[in-house]
């Protein structure tokens, strides 16, 4: 199957601090790949080198064929790239609306933002100020946007963190359906049952290593646990314990 | 284009909603109008002067919408953009992040611009002030205004660039636009200080700037206004350079 999103052998250091050692992933059209870990394990390190935002120490990146890295690249990646960031990124007093028109503008072939709002069951709240959202709602919103250039894959981080369970449900649902239709989806989470649910698969990181790879019932199948929040965190926690011990 | 035109509109919309230019820019260099108007009226500039005080004024009155937009507007932006994260969201769209801030270039260009035609409505109808010798008096007038704005903008897109942070670039927009705004001649008329007080005039960029649009508007002696051009375009041209070299996006 073709490859999306590659990544051999990225390793990025601030400083002393090594946030991301050796990372490979390999994600084909369709899949939806999640990357784990704690706080701190390099994560958004990693999301933000494939997305070129940040410069790696080595190894290669390729997203849709293009290294992201390369600025003449940008221009023609990025109309086809979705991308949620962790915080949000929006003008003082910018409404709904706006804030839709504004970033369709940016794109040669955009999806109808009115058709996506009322997918996401937002479009009653189009003349509203985005300040002026519910978390839940604003969540919905930066999944609208990031679908606005109709991507072949698109990068979610942290997308249901702050979100009561109804409204991530209802975030799991849309994804499904994108999921459903053939987007390829590259997400970070914390909550595992959303993992469990969404992801093809996953990849564990530590300290910026990676310490499993592979589906989420893989991950179940090697660890002494039989649900996957009790493997995963079985995963991250496994060192520390040795090194406990050791002490 | 279809980007730049939809941002133009949107951050027009955005900027008019947060008011502070339309009380900084707009209502200010009318109301800075009104009361030299009122004080001065239409006395002539110094004891046989052949233009009013008001006129003398005109130069350094259509400047507070430049300065306002330059040295306090864009460093504020610019780092509350970078704070919020916006101009590195463009960086994973097909544009670039620089069209945003060509977008309130032109913003702020705007706002000049129309207080410039403001404060001569203002001070013609109810001053009797006119610009005298016509077409090519404005075509000098203009040029000196836009090389002005060119140099004020870019001292402001490189403080909100190079600025650590929002409180910093805040911090030195103060310090530049107040003292800019009364010791300058924008406000305060320069020939009204004492001489101590000229002299501290001097040191500011926006005093020459002035120096240059009263002698365009004027029709005064050319010879005075090499010096303040020179130094307004090496301002410009060492603002753009550091901007270009040391810009934090993020």
């Amino acid at each position: 199957m073709e490859t999306i999103i590659n990544v051999e052998n990225l390793c990025k250091s601030y400083g002393d601090i090594r946030a991301v050692q050796n990372v490979n992933i390999s994600v084909c059209r369709g899949e939806v790949f999640g990357l784990l870990g704690a706080n701190g394990a390099g994560k958004s390190t990693t999301i933000e080198c494939i997305l070129g935002t940040r410069k790696h120490d080595s190894g290669n990146v390729s997203v849709l064929g293009l290294n992201p890295h390369i600025e003449k690249n940008r221009k023609a990646l990025f109309e086809k790239v979705g991308v949620q960031f962790q915080e949000a990124n929006y003008q003082d007093k910018i409404t709904v609306w706006e804030l839709c028109e504004v970033t369709s503008s940016l794109y040669k072939t955009p999806a109808s933002y009115q058709a996506l709002l009322k997918q996401f069951s937002i479009e009653d709240k189009m003349k509203s100020p985005v300040n002026e959202l519910s978390g839940g709602q604003k969540q919905r919103l930066f999944i609208v946007l990031a679908l606005l250039p109709n991507p072949e894959v698109v990068f979610l981080d942290e997308l249901t963190t702050g979100l009561d369970p109804r409204a991530r449900r209802d975030v799991w649902k849309c994804l499904s359906e994108l999921k459903s239709k053939g987007l390829t989806i590259l997400l970070t989470s914390h909550f595992m049952d959303e993992v469990e649910i969404l992801c093809n698969k996953i990849i564990i990181l530590k300290k910026g290593n990676i310490i499993f790879q592979g589906t989420v019932n893989e991950a179940i199948e090697n660890s002494p646990h039989e649900k996957f929040e009790d493997a995963y965190l079985w995963y991250t926690d496994e060192s520390e314990v040795a090194e406990n011990e050791s002490i | 284009m279809k980007a730049f035109n939809t941002m133009l509109k949107t951050e027009i919309k955005l900027s008019l909603r947060g008011m502070d230019m339309v009380i900084f820019a707009i209502c200010m260099p009318i109301a800075a109008t009104v009361i030299l108007g009122i004080i001065y009226g239409n006395k002539p500039a110094f004891e046989g002067a052949e233009y009013t005080f008001l006129a003398q004024s005109f130069g350094a009155l259509s400047t507070i919408a430049i300065a306002a937009g330059g040295v306090m507007g864009l460093p504020l932006l610019v780092s509350d953009y970078r704070h919020k994260k916006i101009l590195k969201r463009f960086k994973v769209t097909p544009v670039s992040p620089a069209l945003i801030l060509a977008v309130h270039v032109v913003i702020y260009m705007l706002y000049s611009v129309v207080s410039l035609v403001l404060v001569y409505i203002t001070a013609a109808l109810f001053f009797g002030f006119n610009m005298v010798g016509g077409l090519q008096t404005w075509i000098y007038f203009l040029g000196s205004y836009f090389l002005i704005m060119l140099s004020m903008f870019s001292i402001g897109i490189m403080v909100g660039g190079i600025a650590k942070n929002q409180k910093t670039a805040g911090i030195i927009a103060s310090v530049l636009y107040f003292p800019m705004l009364i010791f300058s001649g924008a406000t305060l008329p320069y020939e009204v200080m004492p001489m101590s007080l000229q002299r501290v005039a001097d040191v500011m960029p926006l005093t020459h700037g002035i120096k240059l649009l009263k002698a365009t508007s004027l029709g005064l002696p050319i010879d005075g206004v090499l010096f303040p051009i020179i130094l307004i375009v090496s301002i410009a041209v060492v603002c753009i350079i550091i901007s270009i070299r040391f810009f934090k996006w993020e």
